[in-house]
């Protein structure tokens, strides 16, 4: 049997450009306000044009700040087998700071300021047995830290 | 505008009530609340109403109406108001301004709630897609209320040195003030070794820093001075009444987005902190000059976090202030003398309303077993979903 590449938890969340996951998100051409996920306009009450695009937002940020869920979320969140983990909150370069979980991160590692990558993992497989993906972030490495 | 005026206040105790419709607990609150004014249905020109998404309401979010149909066939106006948790809040606000427009005389505004048990679900009928981010924290990364929350407490640990023990003695209090609450859900007094011992829900929040979901009501009935007058009692004025919402590059956290502004260039919980702005300005008040604060403590965070962001005190300076008892009942500024969500479980859109009675029975002296001596000047503060904040003072 082969196996069919992971779907997205939601479609449109995040893509693969060259081998690297990105964030979509949306940029707005007039003050460049950014936003995750992609927003149908800009926010910016003193930005009156609004002109939006689509872009990839940056793959590294910093932590600003996390929290170990220790209860499991009910359903719509599906994650097999469940076992409490961290979520955090990433500051990116754009102005922006985004949630997801954290990969690869034990407890006695993480701290606020450390640097982060984008990656992706697993959560389960659906009933048609193709597994599904989410957006994580996890340690990054010394040489993609630095780039 | 002319001035407007508590006629009456009443609520429904805080718990579960799986024997009790809604609209029985609605109809409860304003019968105690009509009675306390010491009128009638009959003497009502208009309802005010907090939609609530859980029971009641036609599905249409309708209880106003309902509640009409159900007990008083007026043909008065029935005003129904969303707001998510603020809702309560917003539906005060309305009546105020039917009464203080000169439309009408007498104005009651209802929040009713029986929630579900558990982390609130999403919605039904709402696209399972990124356009709504309410579908996309769930599925994404299983973010509940609690784990936003936390992230703010974890950031205010690393930003100002809060302690595990500090946030604890938030909740502490909180029971403490309920404890001579007879609405209160939960009224038995715990200690910091308790907090830390319960179990950890998002961490560094435990189970009892964290508030739990209720059933209440609460409803207010609202007058001009000439109806005041006749009711009779203390004078309490609505000295100011104020909503917001939220302001571009507002860093806090909010439910149910999965991100936000990382600027500063306008306050972390903009909506609330600018309706308690405003209800200053309205009441010609600074924050110095208020006597008693009942405000929307979710988690102990909010304790801590909320009188510094609305200007009461500096940044972090409420650890230092909670240690040394400023935020008691016989405090320099009593924090939730109602003993607050924590104590009461949130009922979310009866909130809103349930502040506005407590601040009522407070100046009136009539907060038996948790009165704050000689307070003359009270301040309320609500936050709901979709970036909706609300704030009342009253006065006397």
């Amino acid at each position: 049997m082969t196996s069919s590449p992971p779907l997205p938890v939601a479609e449109g969340l995040f893509q693969t450009q060259n081998g690297s996951v990105h964030l979509r998100g949306t940029r707005c051409r007039n003050c460049n306000s950014h936003y995750f996920p992609v927003a149908l306009s800009c926010r910016n009450p003193n930005c009156h044009d609004k002109q939006v695009e689509d872009v990839l937002l940056s793959r590294h940020g910093t932590l600003y700040s996390y929290t170990r869920q220790h209860y499991q979320p009910p359903p719509l969140f599906r994650m097999t087998p469940w076992t409490p983990y961290t979520l955090g909150l990433v500051e990116l370069p754009e102005g922006i700071r985004v949630m997801g979980m954290l990969a690869d991160c034990p407890n006695e590692q993480i701290h606020i300021g450390m640097t982060l990558e984008l990656t992706t993992r697993v959560l389960y497989r659906n009933d048609a047995g193709q597994d599904v993906q989410t957006y994580q972030f996890s340690p990054a490495t010394q040489h993609e830290a630095a780039a | 505008m002319r001035p407007v005026y508590v006629l009456g206040v009443g609520a429904h105790a805080w718990g579960k009530f799986p024997d009790k419709p809604q609209l029985q607990l609605a109809l409860d609150a304003l019968r105690a609340a009509l009675r306390d004014a010491g009128l009638d249905w009959r003497a009502l020109q208009g309802l005010v109403a907090a939609s609530s998404r859980f029971e009641g309401g036609m599905g249409w979010g309708l209880h106003a109406n309902e509640i009409l149909q159900a007990v008083a066939e007026l043909g008065i106006p029935a005003t129904n108001v969303g707001g998510g948790c603020a809702a309560g809040g917003i539906a005060v606000h309305t009546a105020f301004s039917m009464v203080a427009s000169g439309e009408c005389d007498v104005v009651a505004a209802v929040g009713a709630e029986r929630m579900p048990k558990g982390f609130i679900p999403r919605p039904p009928g709402i696209a399972n897609d990124i356009s709504d981010t309410d579908y996309l924290r769930w599925v994404a990364m299983g973010a509940t209320n609690p784990a936003y929350w936390a992230l703010e407490t974890r950031r205010r640990m690393h930003d100002h040195g809060t302690s595990a023990q500090t946030l604890a003695k938030a909740s502490v209090l909180m029971h403490q003030n309920a404890l001579g609450n007879p609405l209160a859900r939960y009224r038995k007094a715990c200690t910091v070794e308790d907090v830390l011992a319960s179990p950890m829900v998002s961490d560094p929040l435990h189970i009892l820093e964290i508030c739990a979901v209720s059933d209440g009501a609460a409803a207010v009935v609202l007058g001009s001075q000439a109806q005041a007058r006749q009711c009779g009692g203390r004078l309490i004025e609505v000295a100011g009444c104020a909503t917001a919402t939220g302001q571009f590059g507002d860093p806090s956290v909010r439910v149910p987005t999965v991100s936000t502004a990382a600027g500063h260039v306008t306050s972390h919980t903009s909506e609330v902190v600018g309706a308690v702005r405003r209800a200053c300005a309205m009441a010609g008040v600074m924050p110095t000059d208020i006597d008693l604060l009942e405000m929307a403590d979710n988690t102990a965070w909010h304790v801590l976090a909320w009188p510094e962001l609305f200007g009461f005190f500096e940044p972090g300076q409420s650890d230092w202030m909670l240690e040394n008892g400023q935020l008691g009942i016989d405090g320099r500024l009593p924090i939730n003398p109602s003993g607050g969500f924590l104590s009461f479980g949130e009922a979310t859109t009866a909130q809103g309303v349930l502040q506005v009675c407590e601040m009522a029975w407070q100046l009136r002296e009539q907060a038996t077993g948790h009165q704050v001596q000689g307070a003359r000047l009270a301040q309320s503060a609500v936050l709901g979903l979709g970036a909706n904040g609300a704030s009342v003072i009253l006065k006397a």
